[in-house]
C-alpha cells in the first residue's frame, strides 16, 4: 500500500514524519506547480473552485507516482469541500487509475477519528507507536508554522528583500530533515534567531494589513499566487490568524473539551451574520469586525466561485468597523501582474490614509 | 393590517402557497412581488458583487420592488429540510446578505430551518416566527397545521395532475399566475419529447430562461419537468447516480436528470446558473451520465444576465434539429 496526499502548504512535513516512523510508504507528489494546475483544470467540471482544481491535480501525480490509496478531506456542510472526495474518487477512476480514496472527516470524528485511521493504515500498529508518531508530526507541524511567524514579521522589515524567505525555505528544509525532538528544538531556535538577526530598516513603521478567507487559498502559497511574500517585498507586515497548527490544535483537541477560538470571531461577526453559513464564509466577517483597529488594511482571499466567500463579500462592505478591504479572487486564470497592480494600489491607499490620519493628529496637537 | 412580503423568486415556487396560508391564518396580508422584469434585474444586480449567481440577483430585484409596499419581508435562512442533506451557502446568507446590501428594506422575518437540529427546534422557530403576529401558541400551531396541509395539496395537486409549479399555484389559490396565452398546438402532434432539467426558479421565471417552455412549446414538442416526477422516482433516479444526495435542491436536478435520460425523452436540457455552486457538481454528473448512456441527447444552458435571447435561441434550434436528424437516421435504419 502507498498512500498519497493533496498538498496544502508545508502540511506534507509532518505528515511525512508521521508516516516515517509508523513505516508507512508514503509517496509526495511534486509541489503544486503549473502542470498540476493544467492537470486539474483539464478533468475537472469547470465550474468548481482553484482547491478542487489543485487538489485533483496533486491526487494525479500521486497515483501516477504508484499510490494506490489516496487521502482528502470530506465531511458534510454546506460548503462544496465536503463532496469533493467522492467526486475525485469518480474521476480518477474514469481516467482509469486503479485506487482506494480514504475521506478523513476530521471536523465530525475529531482526534479518535484521526488517529483510527492511522492505526488502519499502519496496519495496526500499536496505540504508543502512533501517538508518538502523531505528537512528532505535531511538534514539526508547530515548528513550521512558529518560523512562519517570525518571517512574516522580517518580510517587511528587511533590508535585502528576499532574505526572510531564503531563510524560511532552509528552516522547512532542515525541519523535514530533523529526525527526533532535540533537533528539531535546535533547528527551530537556530532559526528563529537567524531571522531575528536578519538586516533591518529600523526606521520603517510597516503597514499592519491582515489577511483572511478561505482556509486552502490561505495557506497554499501557490494558489493566491504568494500574496504574503508579494505584501512583504512592498514593506507591509501581514497578519494571518489562520495557521494549521492553530486549527489543529483546536479541532482535534480542544474544541471536544468545549473550548472554541471561534467563538469570539462569531459573536463579533453575530450583528451582520447571524448563521455559520458554511466555510470560512462567518470567519471572514468575523475578523473584519474583530481587527478592524489593530489592522490597517484587509485582504480577503476567496476561490472563483466559493459560495460562503461570496456572501461573506457582499456583507463586508456594511459593516461599522470600517477598514479597507481587497478581495481577490483566484483561480487559474489569475495573472500576477494583474494581482500585483492591484496589491500596490492597495497599499498606496492605505499609506495615503495613514498619512491623512497622522497630519491630522498633529494638527489637533498644535 | 401587517403586510407580509414575500419574493417571488428563489424558492417562492416550492413553498408559496404554505408561506401564504400561514401568514393569512395569522391574520395579515400577503404581498407579492411582481413577475421579473428587466429593470429588477439590473437594480438586483447592481447591489451585490459580480461573482453573485444570477438567481440571488434576481431575488434581490424582488426584494427591492418590495420596498415600501409592506411592513416586513419573509426570507427564511433554509439549512436543512432532509437530515444530513445541507444547502448552499447562499439560501443560508440570504437573509443577512439581504440586510446588509439593501439597507433601506422593511425588517427581515428570517428564521432558521434547520432539521438536523430536531422537531423541537424547528417548532421553536415557526412559534418565534409566529411571535410577531400573535402572542398565542395554539394560533401559530392552527396556522402552521393549515399551511402543511397547504403545502401537501399543492404537492399533490403537481405530481398528480403534471403541472408547473406556477400552474399548480393558480389552481390552488385562485390567483393569475402564468402571463402565457394559451397557443392551438393541439391541433399538429407534437413531435419530440424535450425534458428540461434545473432548479424552479431557473425554469418557471420566464424573464430569466427567455421562455423556455414557451420556446420549445412553440415548437410542438412535449415539455417534461422535474415535478412532474414523484418524490419516490427523484429519489430513486438520485441514488442510483449519486448514491445520495449532498445537497437538498439537487434531486430536482441529478433525479430528475438521470431518470429522463434513461427513459421517457428524446432530448434533455440541464439549465443551470452561472457560478451555481451545487449545479457545477450536480450538472456535471448528469452530463457524465449522458456521455455514457450515449441514447438521449444532453444539452447543458448556462443562464447568467448577459445571456441573450438570440444566443439560446440559436442554441435551442440547434439542439431540436439535431434531435429531429437523429431520429429520421433511426428509422431510416429500421426500413
Amino acid at each position: 500500500m502507498r498512500i498519497g496526499m493533496p498538498h496544502m502548504g508545508n502540511l506534507y512535513i509532518p505528515f511525512k514524519a508521521l508516516f516515517q516512523r509508523l513505516g508507512i510508504d508514503y509517496v509526495i507528489p511534486p509541489v503544486n506547480n503549473l502542470y498540476t494546475l493544467s492537470l486539474g483544470v483539464k478533468h475537472s467540471p469547470e465550474g468548481l473552485c482553484i482547491p478542487f482544481k489543485l487538489t485533483l491535480g496533486n491526487l494525479i501525480e500521486a497515483a501516477e507516482l504508484g499510490a494506490d490509496t489516496l487521502l482528502m478531506v470530506a465531511g458534510t456542510g454546506t460548503c462544496r469541500l465536503g463532496y469533493y472526495a467522492k467526486i475525485q474518487e469518480r474521476i480518477l477512476h474514469d481516467l482509469g487509475y486503479n485506487i482506494e480514496m480514504i475521506q478523513l472527516g476530521v471536523s465530525e470524528y475529531k482526534l479518535f477519528g484521526l488517529l483510527g485511521m492511522i492505526k488502519r493504515l499502519s496496519n495496526n500498529a500499536p496505540w504508543t507507536k502512533i501517538i508518538s508518531a502523531f505528537r512528532f508530526g505535531l511538534t514539526k507541524l508547530n515548528a513550521i508554522d512558529k518560523i512562519e511567524r517570525a518571517v512574516q514579521k522580517v518580510r517587511a522589515v528587511e533590508r535585502i528583500k528576499g532574505t526572510a524567505n531564503q531563510l524560511f525555505t532552509k528552516a522547512i528544509k532542515a525541519i523535514d530533515k530533523a529526525d527526533d525532538y532535540n533537533t528539531l528544538k535546535k533547528v527551530e531556535i537556530d532559526y528563529i534567531n537567524q531571522l531575528n538577526q536578519v538586516a533591518r530598516d529600523t526606521q520603517a513603521q510597516p503597514l499592519i494589513v491582515g489577511i483572511t478567507g478561505e482556509f486552502y487559498v490561505l495557506l497554499e502559497p501557490f494558489s493566491n499566487l504568494d500574496v504574503e511574500s508579494e505584501l512583504g517585498k512592498l514593506g507591509v507586515e501581514v497578519r494571518r490568524t489562520t495557521f494549521i497548527s492553530e486549527w489543529t490544535k483546536f479541532s482535534l483537541f480542544l474544541n471536544p473539551l468545549g473550548m472554541n477560538e471561534k467563538a469570539r470571531i462569531h459573536k463579533a461577526a453575530l450583528p451582520y451574520l447571524k448563521r455559520d453559513i458554511g466555510g470560512d464564509g462567518w470567519e471572514s466577517i468575523g475578523e473584519k469586525v474583530l481587527h478592524a483597529k489593530e489592522y490597517d488594511g484587509l485582504i480577503h482571499l476567496a476561490p472563483f466561485t466559493c459560495m460562503p466567500e461570496i456572501v461573506a463579500q457582499n456583507i463586508m462592505p456594511s459593516t461599522k468597523e470600517n477598514i479597507p478591504v481587497l478581495t481577490i479572487l483566484c483561480d487559474e486564470q489569475v495573472a500576477k501582474s494583474g494581482m500585483l497592480t492591484r496589491l500596490e494600489a492597495f497599499v498606496d491607499l492605505l499609506e495615503r490614509k495613514r498619512q491623512v490620519r497622522t497630519n491630522k493628529r498633529q494638527q489637533i496637537t498644535v | 393590517m401587517i403586510r407580509v412580503g414575500i419574493p417571488r423568486a428563489l424558492l417562492y415556487y416550492q413553498y408559496y402557497p404554505m408561506w401564504k396560508t400561514f401568514f393569512e391564518e395569522l391574520g395579515s396580508q400577503v404581498v407579492i412581488s411582481p413577475l421579473t422584469t428587466q429593470a429588477m434585474l439590473s437594480q438586483g444586480s447592481s447591489r451585490v458583487v459580480a461573482d453573485t449567481c444570477l438567481p440571488v440577483k434576481v431575488f434581490l430585484g424582488h426584494v427591492l420592488s418590495l420596498v415600501e409596499k409592506c411592513d416586513y419581508i419573509f426570507i427564511p435562512a433554509i439549512r436543512s429540510v432532509k437530515r444530513r442533506a445541507y444547502n448552499c451557502s447562499k439560501f443560508l446568507g440570504l437573509p443577512d446578505m439581504t440586510k446588509a446590501v439593501i439597507p433601506e428594506s422593511p425588517p427581515i422575518l428570517d428564521i432558521d430551518i434547520d432539521i438536523n437540529k430536531g422537531k423541537r427546534d424547528l417548532y421553536q422557530s415557526i412559534y418565534q416566527l409566529g411571535r410577531h403576529f400573535t402572542w398565542n401558541p395554539f394560533k401559530v400551531r392552527q396556522a402552521s397545521m393549515a399551511a402543511w396541509q397547504i403545502y401537501l395539496d399543492y404537492q399533490k395537486l403537481i405530481s398528480s395532475h403534471r403541472l408547473t409549479p406556477p400552474q399548480a399555484i393558480e389552481r390552488i389559490l385562485g390567483t393569475p399566475e402564468t402571463q402565457l396565452e394559451k397557443h392551438s398546438s393541439h391541433l399538429i402532434p407534437t413531435q419530440d419529447t424535450i425534458a428540461i432539467i434545473g432548479h424552479p426558479y431557473l425554469l418557471y421565471d420566464e424573464y430569466i430562461n427567455h421562455r423556455l417552455i414557451h420556446r420549445l412549446e412553440q415548437a410542438h414538442n412535449k415539455v417534461l419537468t422535474p415535478e412532474m416526477l414523484t418524490a419516490k422516482e427523484l429519489e430513486s433516479a438520485t441514488a442510483r447516480l449519486v448514491s445520495k444526495a449532498y445537497w437538498t435542491y439537487e434531486e430536482e436536478v441529478v433525479g430528475a436528470g438521470q431518470h429522463y435520460l434513461a427513459s421517457e425523452a428524446d432530448g434533455v436540457i440541464g439549465v443551470m446558473a452561472f457560478g451555481c455552486g451545487p449545479d457545477s457538481v450536480m450538472m456535471d454528473m448528469v452530463r457524465q451520465q449522458a456521455n455514457r448512456l450515449k441514447t438521449t441527447a444532453f444539452m447543458s444552458l448556462t443562464l447568467e444576465e448577459h445571456t441573450a435571447e438570440a444566443g439560446v435561441v440559436t442554441r435551442l434550434e440547434a439542439f431540436l434539429d439535431m434531435i429531429h436528424r437523429r431520429k429520421r437516421r433511426q428509422v431510416e435504419v429500421c426500413v
